[in-house]
Order: C-alpha cells, then structure tokens, then sequence
C-alpha cells in the first residue's frame, strides 16, 4: 500500500530539499548548523502528525538522544546564568548580600532558590541609586521655589493686586517645577527635608489660590463658552478635596473634584473634535438632520450644546452599519458555510494534480496524477488516480 | 497558482510536509537565525522538489468513488468536495473510507509545458 512508500519519499524530498538549499544558505552566511536545524525541526515536526511511518522514527534512538540533551541543556545554562547574577549582586552590592538572611527558610538553596528571590531587588535598585539626584532635584525645586516666592511676595508688596498676574505666571512656573518632582517625591525613603519645603510651598499657593480663582472667575464669566482655564493647576494638588472654583447656577462658587475637572474637559474635547470635523457638516444628510433636531432639543433642555457632543457620535456608530448595509446575501451565511467545509475538508485532503476531468450529466470522472492524499491522519502518495463521482 | 520563478506549483505546501516546513522556517524566522528571503528560497525549491520526487518515485496507484457535493473551477484549479468517498489502492488490499474528501488539484499540462 502507498502509505509504505509515503515516509521513502517524504525524506528523500526533505534531504533534495535540504541539499539544493545549502548553496542558498552558503550565500546567506548563514551557519550549516542553521540547515542541521531546519532538517531536524521539519522532521521532528512531521513525526508529530504521526501521518505515516518515517525513515528516521525506527530508529527512534539517536533522535532521542539527541533531543533529551538538548530539551536538558537550556535549564541548565539558565541556571548557570542566575547563579552568576546572584554572585556579582552579592558581591557587588551590600544590600543585596543582607537581604538572604530575611529569608531564613531554605538557608541550603544555592541556585535557584536565591536567584528567585533576588529578583525583586532589581527594580529597587535603580531607586537606591537615583536617590541623591532625587533629593538633589527636589532640593533645586525647592530653592526655586523660595526664590520665586519670594519674588512674588516682593511684588504683592509692591504693586498690592495689580501684581496678580505676574505673581500667578512666577507661580506657575514653581508648579510647574513642583509637578515635575512631584512624581519622584513619591518613592520610599526619600528624605524629609524637600517634602517639608513642599509643604511650605503648598501653603503659599493656597493661599495664592483665592485670588487666582477670583481672576478666573472673571475669565469664565468673559468667555463663558470656551471655558477650562489653567490647566496647570491640578498638578500637586492632589491633597485638595476641590481644585478648581466654579461659579454654580445660583451664582455661588461650588468646588470642583478632579473627577469633575476630567469630566469637563472631556466634554470640552469632543465638542473640539466635534468642530474639528466641520460641525457636522460630513455627516450623511440623515444623521445631520437627526443631530440638528436633538441639539435643538438639549439646548432648550439644559444650557451647554457640547454635552451632546459624544451623544451624537455613539449614535451614529450605533445607526450606520444598519443604514450602510446593502443587505445582499452575499454578506453573510454563505461564507460562514464554506468556511466550515474548508476547515471540515482540512482533515481530509488531496493535493494533486489534474489529467482529465470529464462529465457526463452528473457523472464525472477525473484523472489525476502525482497527488498527495491525507485521509484520517493518515497519508498517501499516488502518481495516478482515477475518481469516478455523481453530483 | 503558479510561482512565477520557478514555474511550480505551490499547491503542495497546503499539504503536512510543507506546513510542517513552513513552520519549522518560522521557528527559524522568529528566532532571526534566517531571512524571510531565505525561507522563499527555501520553499521555491521545496515545490519544485515535491513534483519531481512524486512524478518520479511515486508509483502506487489510486482509484476512488463517492458523491460528489461541490465542485469548482476557477483559474485552472479543480477543487472537488466529495462526500462519502472509499479509496482503493491499487493492490487493492485496503480500502480506506473517509465522509468527506477536498480535492484541490491543478493542471498537469502547464508544469510539463514550463
């Protein structure tokens, strides 16, 4: 039977292939091992679909052999590895060579036991070694600070409140300066004095809050609509309960929470993305008519015309496929059923080649030839075949 | 169907030895031990390789019955789904019975015309 012959013929075409491509990989520069190792993967890999019975699956010894070292070998290099970080950590840094004896457990483990539990010192550290620039850092902020403070202080003296805006822009500048140590000020261990000038700095900028917000105010009552002033300001502030002043409805000011700020700038973007695109302009004549209608709708509803914004835009998402589809039949179930043929028919599959192909009514006859042949996990090689099938 | 270069078919590359060659190529890829251009190479040769080994040292013979459900022309390439298929070999000591068989076959002529 030709199942016999499959595996004969299968190796001699992985070794024709093997040796016409060795020129090719000579000419690459690439390694003859490389090739050694194409042969073996492909071969290994065939044996897996356990298709037919192979030349080099008898002898099942030498592939074997080679393998189990080779399956072994990795493990123990990466052992090698650990143990070779774990001495040069120890050895090099104090820290780490103290840190094994919190872990009393298994005082035996050599390799990979240690190598394991050093592993979370890696991330710390960087920290270790960054800690003077941190501290060096935030003390050049706090300095920075002073001065800046100081300039303002000088100029509130001076000029009283028409200094506000030029106190607000030496302000910004030392939040600024804040928020960017602000992130590194975060870590462990790191050195009380900077927090202290911090905390100093954020008792002047509360106190400089008061008159911001009142220049704000009068911002937001200019330009009502194009709103979100000073965006600066929620960088340190995350002690505040409230972080920005807003003027309510009944005209009281209401504190406003980081959530709310993100969520008033959120509707602020869209309503920019919104603009971005022409207002609406692109949109297909249904949906901007429809859009038309319930921002009219909103407006006389409740003030803002952006808080329809992202409304709109889920909707459409939501509309246009309906309204896009042509609906033919060539959309759907006809491919979902020749998928499932293929992937039926994937099992069980011949590859060929075609002489005649014949028909007589429903009668068809084919003749085939040099066809490879896979039927329940088993597979077949033929130089000729003939089919004789009705539809 | 055809790969230009080499005027073979790439047909057999669906069938295991050349998905079990294309994944061991990938391994290869993946690990950046070859070029993709290589693995072409690689595989150009694998189809030519294929149809002369199973013009030249394949001799077993095959015939087949079954229903036929679909059939396809398209491009020169016959693609058959046969239902309910038996195969006898040609010593017709075995038979072997499958529900489901697809054929996918191309033309003989055009390889003995390159």
């Amino acid at each position: 039977m030709s199942n016999a012959t499959v595996g004969a013929v299968y190796d001699h075409i992985i070794n024709e292939v093997i040796n016409s491509v060795r020129v090719d990989f000579e000419e690459n520069g690439v390694d003859d091992g490389v090739l050694e190792a194409l042969k073996k993967g492909w071969q290994q890999k065939l044996s897996q679909l356990n298709v037919a019975q192979f030349p080099w699956d008898p002898k099942p010894d030498p592939p074997s052999a080679q393998s189990a070292p080779a399956s072994a070998a990795p493990p123990s290099a990466v052992q090698a590895q650990q143990q070779a970080a774990t001495y040069t950590q120890s050895t090099l840094s104090p820290q780490t060579s103290a840190q094994p004896l919190s872990h009393p457990g298994n005082p035996h483990a050599n390799g990979n036991g240690i190598a394991i539990k050093q592993e979370p010192l890696g991330p710390k550290e960087p920290v270790i070694k960054q800690e003077p620039a941190l501290a060096y850092n935030n003390a050049n902020a706090a300095r920075g600070g002073m001065a800046a403070q100081r300039a303002a202080q000088a100029l509130e003296s001076q000029y009283g409140p028409r200094a506000a805006a030029s106190i607000n822009a030496i302000q910004s500048g030392l939040v600024s300066q804040i928020g960017s140590a602000a992130p590194q000020g975060a870590r462990p261990g790191q050195p009380q004095q900077p927090m202290n000038a911090q905390n100093v700095q954020q008792q002047q900028y509360r106190q400089n809050m008061q008159q911001r917000h009142q220049q704000q105010m009068q911002q937001h009552q200019l330009h009502n609509t194009n709103g979100l002033p000073t965006s600066q300001m929620d960088g340190p502030s995350d002690g505040f309960e409230g972080v920005l002043m807003q003027r309510g409805p009944d005209g009281k000011p209401v504190e406003m929470g980081r959530v709310d700020i993100d969520n008033m700038m959120h509707a602020q973007m869209m309503a920019r993305a919104k603009q971005m695109e022409g207002g609406g302009l692109m949109l297909p004549l249904k949906e901007a008519t429809r859009h038309r209608g319930v921002a009219s709708k909103r407006d006389s509803a409740s003030g803002p015309s952006q808080v329809d914004g992202p409304d709109d835009d889920f909707k459409e998402e939501r509309d246009s496929p309906d309204a896009d589809a042509i609906n033919s039949d060539l959309d759907d179930d006809d491919d979902k059923d020749d998928d499932e043929n293929d992937e039926d028919a994937s099992a069980h599959m011949m590859l060929c080649m075609y002489d005649k192909v014949q028909r007589v009514k429903n009668k068809w006859k084919c003749t085939l030839k040099d066809g490879v042949l896979t039927v329940n996990n088993r597979e077949y090689v033929f130089h000729k075949a003939t089919g004789e099938y009705e539809w | 169907m055809a790969t230009n270069s080499t005027n073979f078919y790439d047909l057999y590359r669906h069938g295991s030895l050349g998905v079990t060659l294309t994944d061991a190529l990938d391994d290869l890829i993946s690990a950046e031990r070859i070029d993709p251009q290589l693995a072409i190479k690689v595989l150009g040769q694998f189809d030519r390789i294929v149809a002369e080994s199973l013009q030249e040292k394949v001799k077993a013979r095959l015939t087949f019955k079954g229903s036929l459900d679909t059939y396809r022309f398209c491009d020169e390439v016959w693609t058959f789904l046969i239902k309910n298929v038996t195969f006898k070999m040609d010593n017709g000591a075995s038979t072997v019975v499958a529900d489901k068989v697809k054929i996918v076959s191309c033309s003989a002529k055009r390889t003995d015309e390159k």
